[in-house]
């Protein structure tokens, strides 16, 4: 045989991480820090930290169309338009959905970002820990398997990472809510401070409202610039101000110098060696010259995004795993969740119109859960946070009146009379394992890969918290003294929280998960799975800082088993 | 639980009637790309007819250039013909040559040549149209929703008209209201 020895060894490192968002670059920066040679393969294009926000900067009146999506568009991108996130001011960092095609058994809306940084650079920022009650909740009421981990056990890496991510945000003491290692918290605006005020009176305080606990900094922060209230987030910071791969894990990693990035490098499956029944690295294809080629590495850690790293596991089939890598319990690919939301109440404030705001505040307040707790009991099972704001806007009634003229300019020029204050709920979707992907071999991608298929609905109990989601705010926001109060429900489907989790559920039983309480393969020890795919359930919380945390945790484990040679 | 009744008889659900407002609305609503894709195309005098049409909506005041001045002449072709689905399209210029025609027959014109009582005239019957028919997608309603939007978005509209703040660098929340005092421009 001929091997290139030269070449495999070039291709060789201690640690391959698969993607590069959120999680991949926690695990870059920590595998780096704690000194192994990484290679961090991203799928799609390298975007360079502040040269590369090309929109970041721009007015209003620079961007094409202002703002609207073209037709064009519409037929490149027929999932990404379906809701808001995708924009004309970062068009470029969206998935063509032509290119890279799945099939919905039923809607799932998959919003997904190819590029360095991943949905770091366009994510909401905002960041919340998980409690007690959360990690008890599946074992409690016997839905999905029992989360293997307990608050405990994650406490001092949410501390870790709350540190080094920079996370603004008040503490409350709030049991379903956990406090942290905060930046001071933003400001609540006038009208927001007069409804948090009257909930909590109103309620006795078995309701609390605080502000947004954010990745965004209120201060500057080792190095990174603070918040300069533009809310242009989703173009890219050019001050560092929120966490994203660019601003914050990969400047770490890079800095040990251990660190390589190959942008452009779809990982296939990975390579399961059945001598050592461990995986020996991955087969990659070049997205630019559709080249394959093989990497190696001791220990893999795959965070390409929930849905594409379980993409990656099913399509790693061998004669020891017919059905996917580690997949022997036969849940990888089950148990898919998103959170719902698109449901809650509006209503406008009086008595504030002297009042204004400067600056655009990034950030709006929180409410966090506070059903079937504490005495509160109600027909579903766990419950629901809202997130909110109150604005003055530029809205006027002359708009939909169709009036016109001098005075029409000048009126629209002005703000709107009244503030207007929002609620809208984020509810927990239980784990069902009939929601489902699965490889459908009848289509291929671009590169010639089969694709997923999705096969996920909410059900009665998601159903039956949407009424709640609408009329406990409306009833709030009438407590806080709210005028033209208006419930609504504008319908959710699957994907559109962009909260996809659970298809690698962690667990303690190598039979019901697919992972182990150090988010490790419970079959092939040296593969890590530290995504959203690894959560056994959704709570109602935003998840991005419990993918942090339990990647930073699951890094010190497989450095510390590597080094005891235990993988 | 009685107010939680009256509350739901209120209640927003997706399905139910919207018609309160224009912006929006009328983008929101045709998301599915149509690959029946065909463009009309807008000459430099229809340029200069919807500038003027959209200067009867956001003339020019003391405060500030109108929308002819803020380019909203060429800003509705450019978006009719890029992000709107064919049938609107058809819709549109549709519409658009009613009303040439229309200005014909009401005051023997063409509408370059309509004065501002005209012009103010025809632009009241297009309104009431709009609202008698419940506001159904018309040459008028996207071309006012353009107008405003196009307008707000211009450099014009948000230093002029409104005030730009590009780089705040802090938020308060309670600022004092002067009387008088222009919106913040939307970003």
């Amino acid at each position: 045989m001929n091997i290139n020895t030269d070449l495999k060894k070039q291709n060789t490192y201690d640690a391959i991480v698969v993607g590069s968002g959120i999680s991949g670059g926690w695990a870059a920066k920590e595998l780096t820090e704690k000194g192994l040679k990484v290679l961090m393969l991203e799928r799609g294009k390298n975007i360079e930290h502040i040269k590369d926000y090309d929109s970041a900067m721009k007015a209003p009146w620079e961007i094409p169309y202002a703002g609207k999506m073209t037709e064009e568009q519409r037929r490149t991108h027929p999932v990404q338009t379906r809701d808001y996130p995708y924009s004309q001011a970062n068009e470029s960092w969206w998935v063509n959905d032509l290119e890279c095609p799945y099939t919905e058994d039923k809607r799932f809306d998959w919003y997904r970002g190819f590029h360095v940084g991943g949905k770091s650079l366009m994510w909401g920022r905002q960041s919340y820990r998980l409690s007690d009650h959360n990690f008890e909740d599946n074992a409690k009421d016997g839905h999905g398997n029992d989360w293997p981990i307990r608050y405990k056990d994650i406490a001092p890496w949410y501390d870790y990472v709350e540190k080094f991510a920079g996370i603004s945000g008040q503490n409350e003491n709030w049991p379903l809510l956990p406090d942290g290692q905060f930046l001071p918290p933003m400001d609540m605006n006038c009208v927001e401070k007069s409804v948090k005020e009257r909930i909590e009176k109103h309620y006795n305080k078995s309701r609390i409202m605080t502000i947004g606990r954010t990745a965004n900094l209120t201060v500057p922060h080792l190095g990174r610039g603070n918040c300069q209230y533009r809310n242009l987030c989703s173009r890219g910071c050019p001050f560092g101000a929120y966490f994203s791969t660019q601003s914050s894990t990969l400047p770490a990693a890079m800095a040990t110098k251990k660190l390589t990035v190959r942008p452009f490098s779809i990982v296939n499956h990975i390579i399961y060696d059945k001598e050592t029944k461990k995986a020996k690295g991955v087969m990659v294809i070049d997205a630019e010259t559709n080249e394959s080629m093989e990497f190696y590495a001791k220990i893999v850690f795959v965070n390409g995004s929930t849905l594409s790293s379980t993409f990656v596991l099913l399509n790693s089939t061998s004669e020891a795993h017919p059905n996917g890598l580690g997949n022997g319990s036969g849940h990888l690919g089950h148990n898919l969740m998103d959170h719902h939301f698109r449901c809650g109440a509006e209503g406008s404030a009086e008595g504030f119109e002297d009042k204004y705001t400067y600056g655009r505040r990034a950030n709006g307040i929180y409410i966090p859960r506070y059903q079937n707790f504490n005495g509160d009991k109600r027909d579903y099972l766990r419950g629901f946070g809202y997130q909110g704001a109150a604005s003055r806007g530029n809205w006027h009634k002359e708009v939909a009146e169709l009036a016109f003229g001098g005075d029409f300019k000048e009126i629209l020029s002005k703000p709107a009379e009244s503030w207007t204050m929002g609620l809208g709920g984020f509810g927990e979707m239980l784990p069902y394992y009939e929601n489902k992907v699965y490889i459908d071999h009848s289509k291929k991608d671009k590169w010639g890969q089969p694709v997923l298929a999705i096969d996920c609905e909410y059900k009665e109990n998601e159903a039956k918290m949407r009424e709640d989601m609408m009329y406990d705010a409306a009833e709030m926001l009438e407590a806080a003294g709210m005028k033209n109060v208006k419930p609504y429900d504008n319908g959710c489907y699957p994907g559109m929280t962009i909260h996809e989790m659970g298809t690698a559920r962690m667990g303690n039983d190598p039979k019901e998960s697919v992972l182990n309480k150090w988010n490790q393969m419970h079959e092939v020890s040296n593969v890590f799975v530290t995504d959203g795919s690894c959560m056994p359930s959704t709570a109602c919380q935003n998840p991005s800082l419990t993918y942090m945390a339990l990647t930073a945790r699951a890094c010190d484990y497989a450095v510390k088993e590597l080094k005891k040679k235990n993988i | 639980m009685e107010r939680r009744e009256a509350l739901k008889k209120i209640a927003y659900l997706m399905g139910g009637a919207i018609s309160a407002t224009t912006m929006g609305v009328l983008f929101e609503s045709f998301t599915v790309y149509d690959p029946e894709w065909n463009t009309y195309s807008f000459s430099a005098t229809d340029e200069e007819i919807l500038a003027e049409f959209a200067e009867i909506i956001l003339p020019t005041t003391p405060s500030s250039p109108g929308a002819k001045a803020a380019g909203v002449g060429a800003f509705i072709p450019l978006l009719i013909k890029d992000c709107y689905p064919p049938k609107l399209q058809a819709v549109f210029k549709n519409g658009f040559e009613e009303m040439l025609a229309k200005c014909k027959t009401k005051f023997n014109k063409e509408f370059l040549s309509l004065n501002t009582e005209e012009k103010n005239q025809l632009m009241s019957e297009l309104t009431q149209q709009a609202i008698e028919s419940n506001k159904e997608p018309s040459f008028f309603l996207i071309a006012r929703d353009l107008t405003i939007l196009g307008y707000f978005s211009s450099e014009i509209g948000c230093t002029m008209a409104r005030e730009y703040l590009p780089i705040p660098g802090r938020y308060d929340g309670a600022t004092e209201y002067k009387p008088g005092q222009k919106a913040w421009a939307a970003i």
